[in-house]
């Protein structure tokens, strides 16, 4: 699935994944391919990306995360490389 | 006609301050490029906010925020957040803007509506106290790269004041950055929050699992729009400052070199005409000696 990261003043991260772990508001959400359409806001804590073995790590911080056909898009008012 | 001398010195202060135009063209042109990145950058962001508020709005959201409520006929209060650049030598870049916002207020003074300015860049703010009207508030430190920061204080107290009903309306007067050569002024009304029209995803929340609620993410993420459509504001601006700097500058730079083409010209004209004399001068002397 096909996974992008925006920050207000940039893309931090594009690209193909297996899953993404997120922190929601209200705790961690796990999306892997073929999720159902999905959103929900985010809370402050670390979100995780597995491409191909490798994780890569980002501190998010607020706005939210949108899941439609085989895109994820997580959309955050702080996001930042671990 | 004019001394050499006189030429001469005129076509070095002429080179001179070629120079300088030509340093400003080039250092505008390089941050024009970093600017423009950094519009470019902003836009997913912008998108994938305007499209998530234009999934998920309905009439009805309207009538329980805030941010979305829309007043009823002329607003009595209103604020106008205007941006110009801290530095000159851009053309009529300034002047344009601050037309501009003179022009919103005038309109909405002229519906009856009490207009508070806030200015943002020295420019604007200049003018403005020339004029002797008061600024709400007066900002000279957002700079060529404006920041996330910058925009969230900037919009934070009128988003309250407009919460609590103190404030009908709030626009923003900036320079939108079509291109380094098209930056015409703008106003934009940031408040209350114009509903983005639904794109080509539309009409497709029904089918969206929401977590929390659609209330709930609907108020979680205008706040977020709308310090979004103020950081773009001031972002476009910056670039646009720069975009014209350049244009300024390389105009000024070709008439400076159109100057000291003809001043050269004219100089070389003099000179031959008095080595002419001067051989003119002597021949008629040695003929008179002879004579």
């Amino acid at each position: 699935m096909r996974v992008t990261v925006i920050s207000p003043d940039r893309s931090v991260f594009e690209g193909e994944a297996q899953a993404v772990v997120a922190p929601a508001f209200d705790g961690q959400v796990g999306i892997l391919p073929r999720h159902a359409p999905f959103m929900t806001l985010l809370g402050r804590g670390e979100l995780r990306i597995k491409q191909d073995g490798a994780a890569h790590r980002f501190t998010v911080d607020g706005g939210f995360l949108q899941v439609v056909g085989d895109a994820v898009r997580v959309v955050a008012e702080h996001a930042k490389e671990a | 006609m004019a001394r050499p001398r006189e030429l001469r010195r005129r076509i070095k202060s002429v080179e001179s301050t070629r120079k300088i135009t030509k340093t400003m063209e080039m250092v505008a042109t390089s941050k024009l490029k970093r600017a423009q990145d950094r519009v470019v950058a902003a836009r997913p962001y912008a998108q994938a906010l305007a499209n998530v508020i234009a999934d998920l709005y309905t009439p009805e959201l309207a009538e329980r925020f805030p941010l979305l409520r829309q007043p009823k006929g002329v607003p009595k209060k209103a604020a106008v957040l205007f941006i110009t650049s801290n530095r000159g030598l851009c053309g009529a870049f300034n002047s344009n803007l601050i037309k501009e916002a003179r022009r919103t207020t005038a309109d909405l003074e002229a519906r009856g509506c009490q207009v508070d300015l806030h200015g943002i860049g020295r420019k604007g703010i200049g003018f403005f106290r020339y004029t002797k009207r008061a600024l709400a508030v007066a900002r000279q430190d957002v700079g060529d790269r404006p920041s996330q920061k910058h925009a969230e204080e900037l919009v934070e107290p009128l988003m309250r004041q407009f919460e609590t009903g103190l404030l009908d309306a709030v626009f923003v007067v900036f320079a939108k950055f079509n291109s380094p050569v098209s930056t015409p002024p703008t106003t934009l009304q940031i408040l209350p929050v114009v509903p983005p029209s639904a794109g080509k995803a539309g009409g497709k929340s029904s089918n969206y699992i929401l977590s929390p609620s659609a209330d709930e993410i609907v108020g979680a993420i205008l706040p977020l729009y709308v310090r979004n459509a103020m950081y773009r504001a001031l972002v476009e601006t910056a670039a646009g400052e720069q975009g014209a700097r350049r244009t300024a500058m390389k105009n000024a730079t070709d008439s400076a070199s159109d100057m000291i083409d003809s001043l050269r010209q004219t100089y070389n004209r003099v000179r031959q005409a008095q080595i002419t004399q001067e051989i003119a001068e002597i021949v008629g002397g040695s003929e008179a000696l002879k004579g």
